[in-house]
């Protein structure tokens, strides 16, 4: 049905929209603890900025990412000197404008989750001999867990339908940074393009769908958890 | 109330009032931005309305086109995309002829010391190095296609097809090289002199492409009164003068 | 055994205090529902921080001069009001909750023993939302005895059961303050669960 070219697109996609959610995970989460549980001086500013992504238009996070991590930015040097790294034209690149993207939907969900932990429980487990530390790992995160999964799987699908901050940032280079949604436009360009544009779409449609259907379906699973804790 | 609500009401209707003195809508090729504008506002110091430009690469231009846009005029950067369109019986009978013509040079940013010739087998892929060519699409975009056809005659194309960075359309190109995000660019001669950013390094033989030609035609579906006014004017002498300051040849 | 405590903290416009000393058997702090009488259990347990006072049983000292012990060094026992077994593991592994993190040298009950003397068996694959309301009351007063607890604190244990039930867990607990000898702190606003199950009781005012 798809051709090699399309399969390869779809599995630089799915390449790019995967690490950028599983490396954006640990920074998500910890931003989505810190904003849920402690109060602390710049917290509404620490907010905004984590939002930032969700409300400036994708080519605006595009172009600051191309100051700060192209080849003149300063970051982008430091990773080139420290690291001989270069993010242009990579699938790094995509990774990382497709992490900024997701971060405020994942941080979100994640936070949700958290606040709807029962913190009654972490106090009966201190009770029963845990420290703060083995209350967490035991209780905390485990009831925290579907809306966890929940937050990946949003974040995945915002992932691979990133495309302003993408284009911007590290152009439309095929087998590089040419996901889905860049395939698409490409193909857009030109007048015969129809039949590949329709497979991708379609396709994107589907991905989409599904990551939706199943985020919805964590949620509520964590939701049922959840009500039995009252006993 | 019921004033402040016409009172917006007049506003609204207001663009449609002045929408009648608005110039031919004309799709040009991307390379054409500072001297067919130049143009338009010299036909527009003439007492016209001015015309709107939508400045794309070709390929994007042919395209909507061919989706119905209702344009007046196309300016493409080749042959083949007004041959699309030709083809489609989308362009006025006798209204198509060749308006200008150009050269394919390879850019480096202005800073830049490097030196190159466009010429057999010149070592591309080595002066390269990690970095990327910055093109406009190879497959779709003139400005692309001739650079390809330039590289593949010289025998290089096949060291550096894996280097390359597409761009949108050739101005795209030319601002990755700006940026100094590509070491090296492949743009039309009028490209780099309009730019104050960038270097031309070599000049591609006119031989190693096919020539560069800009048709011009009306559409079939145009209606604007000064659209066949605003295609005879730049053909005309003055016309003619306004791309040659910009560096454009005769056809 | 013995209980000393005198704490005082700040709730909102609240002032919250208790100050009393009690020794072995079940000792009830008994008070109409919003004197704070969680809140003194909490504190008691290391959940909530006093504003000032100290907080010793036997010979250690939990919270004064300078000491704040965290809630999981203080061997204590809390079984909640509203039960709070962990939703996501089975009974049996809440019951063993605190049991795995006990010393073992302080370990006094076994699991087998803590399900004998609750007469919890049949329970122990369920899920806890598949309990009952005395059945899980029952668990949670389990777990809390599994941590190898030096005292208990119980938190209006019998409020949300019927007639039955509370008859069923009266006699448990009368059985951990008689056969287990085991201290117990004990809120209630119940004046009959009061009479019958303590063996002194300390008022606290409204």
């Amino acid at each position: 049905m798809l051709s090699a070219e399309e399969w390869g697109i779809v599995a630089l996609s799915l390449k790019v929209g995967g690490v950028a959610v599983l490396a954006t995970l640990p920074l998500a989460f910890g931003l989505a603890w810190l904003l849920a549980r402690k109060r602390f001086p710049g917290r509404v500013l620490i907010d905004g900025l984590v939002h930032l992504p969700l409300v400036v238009p994708p080519v605006v996070t595009g172009w600051l990412l191309l100051i700060a991590f192209g080849p003149f930015g300063p970051v982008g040097r430091w990773l080139e000197t420290a690291f001989g790294v270069s993010l242009m034209f990579r699938w790094t690149g995509a990774a990382l404008a497709a992490a900024i993207m997701a971060l405020p939907l994942m941080v979100r969900a994640m936070r949700l989750s958290i606040e709807g932990i029962d913190r009654r429980l972490e106090g009966a487990a201190r009770t029963l001999g845990a420290s703060a530390w083995h209350s967490f790992w035991t209780i905390s995160l485990p009831l925290a867990l579907p809306g966890i999964l929940a937050a990946l799987v949003l974040g995945f699908a915002r992932s691979i339908g990133e495309f302003g901050a993408t284009i911007t940032f590290v152009s439309n280079i095929p087998g590089e940074t040419r996901t889905l949604p860049l395939a698409i436009y490409s193909a857009l360009q030109v007048p015969d393009g129809e039949a590949m544009v329709t497979r991708l779409a379609l396709l994107s449609v589907a991905l989409s769908l599904a990551a939706l259907v199943a985020s919805e379906w964590l949620v509520r699973r964590g939701h049922r958890g959840q009500d039995r804790h009252v006993l | 109330m019921v004033r402040l609500i016409l009172a917006l009401f007049a506003l609204l209707l207001t663009p449609a009032a002045t929408a009648a003195e608005r110039g031919p809508l004309v799709m040009a090729a991307a390379s054409l931005q500072e001297s067919l504008t130049e143009a338009a506002d010299a036909w527009a110091a003439k007492g016209h309305p001015k015309p709107v430009i939508s400045f794309a690469a070709s390929s994007a231009l042919a395209r909507q086109l061919l989706a119905g846009a209702p344009a007046d005029l196309f300016l493409s950067a080749d042959e083949p995309w007004m041959d699309a369109v030709a083809k489609a019986g989308l362009l006025r009978a006798n209204s198509r002829t060749t308006l200008l013509g150009n050269r394919l040079v390879l850019i480096a940013p202005v800073g830049s010391t490097v030196k190159l010739t466009p010429a057999r087998g010149f070592p591309l892929a080595r002066a390269l190095g990690s970095g990327r060519l910055a093109l406009a699409d190879p497959d779709a975009v003139p400005a692309g296609k001739y650079a390809k056809a330039a590289l593949t005659a010289l025998g290089v194309w096949n060291g550096v097809a894996a280097r390359v960075a597409p761009a949108e359309n050739v101005r795209a190109a030319m601002a990755l090289v700006e940026r100094g995000a590509a070491p090296f660019g492949i743009v039309y001669a009028t490209d780099a002199r309009a730019s104050r950013s960038v270097r031309v390094v070599g000049t591609f033989p006119a031989s190693s492409h096919p020539p560069i030609r800009y048709p011009v035609a009306l559409l079939k579906a145009s209606r604007h009164k000064d659209a066949a006014g605003f295609r005879a004017f730049l053909l005309s002498k003055q016309g003619r003068a306004i791309f040659a300051r910009h560096g454009f040849s005769a056809p | 055994m013995s209980f000393d405590v005198d704490l005082e903290r700040r709730l909102g416009d609240r002032r919250i205090g208790a100050r009393f000393t009690a020794g072995a058997g079940l000792t009830a702090l008994f008070g109409p529902s919003g004197a704070g009488k969680t809140s003194i259990l909490n504190m008691v347990a290391g959940l909530l921080k006093p504003d000032r006072g100290h907080i010793r049983i036997g010979d250690r000292t939990l919270f004064g001069d300078g000491v704040d012990v965290p809630p999981e060094a203080r061997r204590i026992g809390y079984v909640f009001q509203d039960g709070r077994l962990f939703p996501h593991r089975r009974v049996r592994a809440n019951l063993l909750y605190g049991h795995h993190l006990a010393d073992p040298g302080d370990r006094w009950m076994a699991l087998d023993e803590a399900v004998e003397f609750l007469g919890i068996g049949h329970l122990l694959d369920r899920w806890p939302h598949s309990l009952s309301g005395g059945e899980a009351q029952r668990v949670a007063i389990g777990r809390a005895l599994l941590r190898a607890p030096q005292c208990l604190l119980m938190d209006e244990p019998l409020s949300s059961l019927d007639a039955a039930r509370r008859e069923d867990i009266m006699t448990v607990i009368e059985r951990i303050r008689d056969t287990l000898k085991l201290p117990i702190l004990y809120v209630s606003h119940d004046r009959a669960e009061v009479d019958r199950l303590a063996t002194e009781v300390i008022a606290l005012g409204g």
